[in-house]
């Protein structure tokens, strides 16, 4: 298919555009020797300083590659919730997940201990397991277990969701002279990316984008609604959970590593959907590949500069993008 | 009302979580990461009357490098040769580094960087919170001075150690510990006897102001960080109540040491003698403070005894801190024997 | 195609303790067209769920072929059994033909998705109901009749031998009301398929509906030929009016 050919190879744009930019200039050519060199043993003479391979290898590279898995988990996250609860406005923090994550931040931040394990620090863990939780929380609050009201869903994550806001400020209040990291890294950033911390992230990313993928054709019969999905002999309540799990434990991770960056959940999924349709066969796969994109390219953006907060980007450089799709784009489908 | 419960529950958790942390967070100075206190180099102590006992060098020699320091937070760091690189990421480890004579081998600072004056010109490599992880390691440098208490995040030190770089973290939470902190970057940089020459010129200057002060009647002194929406003050235990107290003030601080506004309501009732303008340099001047709302009645301004400092010589742990000392403590007793402090901004001064 | 047996034995269902539901017994041969009629609150949704499977009866059998129902996996149901809502809503604009397919999902590899076979039988569906025209229309542009065209046709690709209707004509036009009243006919005529549909007008369900099953607060009080169900009395009884039968030439019974 033409999109996801271009689509792949903006992907490849997107990394080597990523790691020949950034805050020191080193010469593209130098970069690409370096990668090959070292990640495909090619043959070359080392003619560039130490430096530039550590900025290249460890500082960029990790980086650009953790942006890119945490946009293609977002931009699932965001199919899938806006898919599960049929609402258009759905983006992956809707139920709970960000609140979660800032609260779990905010407690690490709070602790008087000093943890890392591969690369990640109490504050990642703490965030990974305080969204998994708020979102345990709302599916039980909300008794999603039988078939309910998505109302009341929605309604059940604002209000776990505001529950988990005041317990944030609060924390954030003791904390005082910490507020300043918290803030940080709720903000949304990939500039502490590392190796580990992309492996860890990738690894529960590509676990729980496989639960998603495995479930498209459920995803597609819960267009109608619940009960026709079941009238279409879809196991809703299993597959809803597996969809459910997927999208919580990709968030959670990209929560983890990269703090809030909003709208790329919300708005790459409504692009795709733009283009092909809500098939989700399609959309799956093509949000994954333009989310991984979308935020690669946001995130170079976002250090050229200086240190940008990478949300501030994704948002001044989505809105116009989606408003002119919005506008222009005639196949019959109108949002 | 089984989903209520379960969620009651959790929110129960939830809070007496916080409070947990709270309570076990409320009682020390930081609430994050212990550090411990202090460097290899002997510690001094207080004597009750206040005075600093100049701090003896470390009578074993040195050797030559390589050496192992141990750095503010109690980590080891190894400098394998005299550091000829070195990037500052707080503007106090800059004005140490040039004071001990070492500017020439400086290769990064701050965008705050302001003393002296050819620091400036370093190429920045922390723009306001933000550290430049990429501009730093394409100086190469083979010392990095880092703050503590989050100034630098922790994580980026990490990162910069795990890259291979020596990361010294310097962070004094009193007055003391500054001069502590000047022998430990001189002894990581080679400059051993430098260090100590400033140590010593700093504890006399030191000594002098707090000997003119002794005896003293110690007027409430509030040092005011900022001003709107809240009033910002220093903190119980914090390094400006150090500075007031040594000064021959008798601080008024927040509640917490975690807390730096304080309410004006407690402000007038604690009703400060002095008032000490640390925001002067960005244009709050004594005037101006006579005119705030609710202010008019407290005794410092009554008695016109609000005066301006630069805040660079009285908070920033460095070497100026004596002369920051005797502005401040010129400020609370204008009489005293006290020579005016030799650097520093004037302000306010039409 | 052949059409599905429906049999109800002894079906109650319970809402709380409310018994909505009493003891319904009901036979439904391959191809049969009937019609269940009754008041509002008389359980004619829930029995229709029971069929379906959406609601679990407190007592009683469904048996589709003479299978139960919990004995059959949920796809293999799917492919035997359709249900047409009332009212269909679309979260995402998705075309005729996007919805249409929705109906394979019970035939088609979870993973691989669509195959030539499922491809066929969508195209077969769109011409079967004659819907050709608006393959590309974006759903949510239709007007309530041709979305209901729409979802029927889902339900032939779906290879449904049993097609359960819950008041498929309450927001149509008259139009579209006897269109779809006419294409139910045909399915149970040409395809053989078994069709239940609950309908709130009287007169359209004794027109079209060979045999109607009248229900009253949860019981099944009359099942036959129109004539025979809808008496005078039993009118009045379930539905409290006075009815005044207009015989149009060539139909049955048409109360008034």
């Amino acid at each position: 298919m033409l999109l996801a050919s271009v689509g792949v190879l903006l992907l490849l744009v997107t990394l080597v555009v990523g790691v020949c930019f950034g805050n020191v200039s080193i010469a593209p050519a130098d970069t690409l020797v370096i990668l090959g060199h070292r990640l495909f043993g090619w043959p070359a003479a080392v003619t560039w300083p130490q430096s530039s391979e550590i900025i290249v290898l460890e500082l960029r590279l990790p980086r650009v590659l953790t942006a890119m898995a945490v946009g293609t988990a977002l931009s699932l996250a965001g199919a899938v919730y806006q898919g599960l609860l049929r609402n258009p406005l759905a983006d992956p923090y809707v139920l709970g997940t960000a609140r979660g994550a800032a609260l779990g931040a905010a407690i690490a931040v709070l602790l008087p201990v000093q943890v890392a394990l591969l690369g990640l620090g109490l504050i990642e863990v703490f965030a990974f397991v305080g969204a998994l939780l708020a979102v345990t929380v709302v599916y039980r609050a909300s008794r999603l277990g039988a078939f309910s009201s998505l109302t009341s869903v929605l309604l059940t994550g604002y209000a776990v969701g505001s529950l988990l806001a005041a317990g944030l400020a609060m924390t954030m209040y003791l904390s005082g002279d910490n507020l300043r990291q918290i803030f940080n890294y709720l903000l949304g950033s990939f500039a502490l990316a590392s190796w580990p911390q992309f492996a860890v992230s990738l690894l529960i990313i590509a676990v729980g984008s496989l639960l998603m993928g495995s479930r498209t054709r459920s995803l597609n019969a819960l267009l109608l609604g619940e009960e026709a999905a079941a009238h279409l002999g879809i196991d809703v309540r299993r597959d809803r959970l597996i969809l459910l799990t997927g999208a919580t434990l990709v968030t959670a991770a990209s929560v983890a590593v990269s703090g809030l960056i909003g709208f790329v959940g919300l708005v790459v999924p409504h692009l795709v959907r733009l283009v092909v349709g809500p098939n989700a066969r399609l959309l799956l796969p093509l949000a994954a590949v333009y989310g991984a994109v979308f935020l690669g390219l946001a995130d170079l953006i976002a250090r050229i500069p200086g240190e940008l907060p990478v949300g501030v980007v994704t948002a001044i450089f989505g809105a116009p993008f989606f408003l002119y799709l919005l506008r222009h784009y005639r196949t019959g489908y109108a949002l | 009302m089984k989903s209520l419960n379960s969620r009651q529950s959790l929110a129960a958790l939830g809070l007496s979580l916080l409070f947990a942390s709270a309570c076990t967070t409320g009682g020390g100075t930081t609430p994050a990461p212990t550090w411990s206190d202090h460097p290899a180099t002997p510690a001094s102590t207080l004597t009750p009357a206040r005075t600093l006992t100049p701090t003896p060098v470390a009578t074993e020699p040195q050797p030559a490098f390589p050496r192992t320091v141990i750095d503010d937070e109690g980590t080891s760091v190894e400098i394998a040769s005299e550091p000829r690189r070195i990037v500052s990421l707080t503007p106090a480890a800059t004005e140490i580094v040039f004071e001990l004579g070492a500017g020439e081998h400086m290769v990064g600072g701050t965008d705050s960087d302001n003393y002296p004056p050819e620091a400036a010109a370093l190429p920045d490599v922390v723009q306001g919170v933000t550290v430049l992880t990429e501009q730093v390691v394409d100086l190469e440098p083979d010392l990095v001075l880092a703050g503590g208490n989050n100034f630098t995040p922790p994580a980026e030190v990490q990162r910069l150690r795990d890259l291979g770089i020596a990361v010294l973290v310097v962070y004094p939470e009193t007055v003391d510990q500054v001069t502590d902190d000047i022998t430990l970057v001189g002894t990581a940089i080679g400059r051993d006897q430098s260090a100590a020459d400033i140590v010593g010129a700093m504890s006399a200057r030191i000594d002098g102001v707090v000997d003119a002060v002794e005896g003293l009647a110690q007027p409430r002194t509030f040092y005011e960080i900022g001003y709107g929406p809240d009033i910002y003050g220093p903190a119980p235990d914090s390094f400006i109540e150090d500075m007031v107290n040594l000064a021959g003030g008798d601080a008024i601080v927040t509640d917490d040491p975690a807390v730096f506004s304080i309410p004006l309501e407690q402000l007038v009732s604690r009703d400060p003698e002095v008032i000490v303008l640390g925001d002067a340099a960005y244009g709050t001047c004594p005037d101006g403070v006579a005119t705030r709302p609710g202010w008019s009645r407290m005794s410092a301004v009554v008695k016109r005894r609000v005066w301006p400092v630069d805040d660079t010589i009285v908070t920033r742990p460095g070497p100026r801190l004596g002369e920051g000392l005797a502005a401040l403590a010129l400020a609370i007793h204008p009489d005293a024997a006290i020579d005016p402090p030799a650097t520093g901004g004037q302000y306010c001064t039409e | 195609m052949s059409g599905a047996e429906l049999e109800l034995r002894g079906i109650s269902v319970d809402y709380g303790a409310r018994r909505v539901l009493d003891g319904i017994d009901l036979h439904l041969a391959p191809g049969e067209l009937a019609c269940l009629l009754g008041p509002n609150g008389a359980g004619k949704s829930t029995l229709l769920r029971a069929i379906s499977g959406a609601v679990r009866p407190a007592t009683g059998t469904v048996l589709i072929d003479g299978v139960p129902l919990d004995e059959y996996e949920r796809p293999a149901l799917a492919r035997r059994l359709a249900v047409v809502p009332g009212q269909t809503v679309v979260a995402f604009p998705m075309r005729v033909d996007e919805l249409v397919a929705l109906g394979r999902v019970p035939h088609e590899h979870p993973l691989l998705g669509p195959q030539a076979v499922d491809r066929t039988a969508i195209d077969h569906a769109i011409e079967r109901i004659g819907i050709g025209h608006l393959r590309h229309r974006d759903v949510r542009e239709l007007s309530l009749g041709e979305r209901q065209l729409a979802v029927l046709a889902m339900t032939i690709a779906q290879g449904a031998q049993l097609l359960l209707l819950d008041e498929p004509t309450v927001h149509l036009d008259l139009r579209h009301q006897v269109d779809t009243m006419e294409l139910l006919r045909d399915l149970a005529t040409r395809d053989s398929v078994t069709v239940l549909a609950v309908l709130h007008d009287v007169g359209l369900a004794s027109h079209f509906f060979p045999r109607l099953l009248l229900l009253d607060d949860g019981r099944l009080i009359a099942d036959g030929e129109p004539r025979a169900v809808l008496t005078p009395e039993r009118l009045r009884q379930v539905y409290g009016v006075d009815p005044r039968f207009v015989t149009v030439a060539g139909s049955p019974v048409k109360p008034a």
